[in-house]
């Protein structure tokens, strides 16, 4: 049996295609955005001065650093509810996705604070600067610069593992892959369309990341 | 019945292997194509440089799950050959580990230095020698401490295989929870023996780097998928 490629055998199914990558965009957008959230938290207990609180950091990371999300997910949607809590299959791909992209997101931007070194705060606070002030003026546009290029793959990494939702029952657009694919017999149109939109969503991470870094960091590029 | 899932350990451990064999496996894989893909990337002539820079950037863009369900459902329709889900996992890992491996493979061959270039040639060297003997042993030293974090990556990643009803290690626990009544502790021994190999694996991977000292931080390979 020969197979031939034909795109146009899955134009029906184009309208669910669009419901499926609004799923797959709100979960990655609200994934990053959460993640972000935690990944900060942690990060700065990792710096803090009581040493329970630096091996909760610590022990944080490594855990969702070292197991995968497939597993976290199951955990969250399969045991959670066990306690009494009703969780949405959205929901719950959220808070696994949130949980696991925070690790990565904290050792990111605690990378980004170690590097300043003391010394800097320290001359902040003799020119007369606030805390806050030293942290605006002088400590947050240099960690900016240094978490910039690793949080733009990360934010690629969370839209990528938002696939992973689909087993758990959430229909984003790897879902719709195997959904469509398995009645229409038309997985290598639907695998083509998937990846296409995988595609456009991390290119546009991509360059849009490379793009505002050439602007935000000109006069960096300028000095040397 | 509800049986305890400790009766199953013996069966997890025997997983676990799997798992592993399963990651090795296509890291090994990867890594072949990888290197190759980062000699093209590294290459003088522009197209070669092109088709390695696109398949690196499609590979980073595409989620492994779809690569998966496309080689176990997608290929026994398109090409007629029946993948069992073993080699349909082993390609979809060594796939995504290859374009993984291309980065840290070119990363390798950048960080020695242009005059060892120009010295080997004004030896009178050619490509292959150079590789071999110059540029490749300097280079070695900063492929390999990344290298175990993409193993420890593909190794999470290869839990996806339990999707398409390989039975590794995500997959048993899977199944001992079905059988010991839907409890949680089959998925938590899961986490833990998953933690327990990376977590050794990645201090493998941090002893290798202090040891090698090429000053350059663990390459972070993204979220686990």
């Amino acid at each position: 049996m020969q197979y031939t490629f034909a795109l146009r055998t899955i134009y029906p199914y184009l309208g669910t295609l669009w419901q499926a990558a609004l799923v797959t965009l709100y979960l990655s957008l609200l994934g990053i955005a959460i993640s972000l959230v935690i990944g900060a938290g942690v990060a700065v207990m990792r710096r803090s001065r009581s040493m329970p609180v630096r091996f909760l950091g610590a022990a944080y990371v490594e855990v969702m650093r070292n197991t995968p999300l497939l597993v976290i997910l199951y955990i969250v949607y399969f045991a959670l509810p066990q306690t009494g809590l009703r969780l949405s299959s959205f929901t719950a791909a959220l808070i696994g996705l949130s949980l696991n992209s925070a690790g990565y997101m904290a050792e990111i931007l605690r990378a980004g604070l170690i590097a300043i070194p003391h010394g800097q705060r320290e001359a902040a606070a003799s020119q007369g600067m606030s805390g806050l002030q030293a942290f605006r003026y002088i400590v947050f546009p240099q960690v900016i610069r240094i978490v910039y290029a690793p949080l733009g793959n990360q934010f690629i990494a969370v839209i990528l593992a938002s696939s992973l939702a689909s087993v758990i029952a959430v229909e984003d657009v790897a879902s719709w892959m195997q959904t469509i694919g398995s009645t229409s017999f038309r997985f290598f149109e639907t695998f083509v369309v998937a990846a296409g939109v995988y595609l456009v969503l991390c290119q546009s991470v991509n360059l849009g990341r490379i793009a505002i870094g050439r602007a935000l960091f000109k006069h960096l590029r300028s000095a040397r | 019945m509800n049986q305890s899932w400790v009766a199953f350990l013996p069966l997890f451990v025997k997983a676990a292997g799997i798992t592993i064999w399963l990651s090795w496996l296509a890291l090994m894989i990867g890594a072949f194509g990888g290197t190759l893909i980062a000699l093209m990337r590294t290459s003088r002539f522009l197209p070669l440089r092109l088709v390695a820079l696109l398949y690196t950037e499609f590979f980073r863009s595409i989620p492994i799950l779809i690569v998966l369900f496309f080689a176990y459902f997608g290929v026994p329709l398109v090409l007629g050959i029946d993948l069992p889900p073993f080699a349909a996992a082993t390609c979809a890992l060594a796939l995504h580990a290859s374009s993984t491996m291309s980065e840290v493979v070119r990363a390798g061959i950048e960080s020695v230095g242009k005059g060892q270039w120009e010295a080997a040639h004004a030896s009178g060297m050619r490509y292959p020698a150079i590789m071999r003997y110059v540029v490749g042993p300097q280079a070695i030293r900063v492929i390999l401490p990344p290298s175990v974090g993409v193993y420890v990556a593909t190794l999470k990643e290869s839990s996806l295989a339990s999707i398409i009803g390989y039975i590794e290690l995500t997959k048993t626990g899977l199944l001992v929870r079905e059988s010991t009544g839907g409890g949680f502790a089959p998925l938590l021994v899961l986490a833990v023996i998953y933690f327990l190999i990376n977590y050794a694996i990645s201090l493998g991977g941090a002893a290798l780097e202090r040891r090698f000292d090429v000053g350059q931080k663990f390459l972070t390979v993204g979220a686990g998928q």
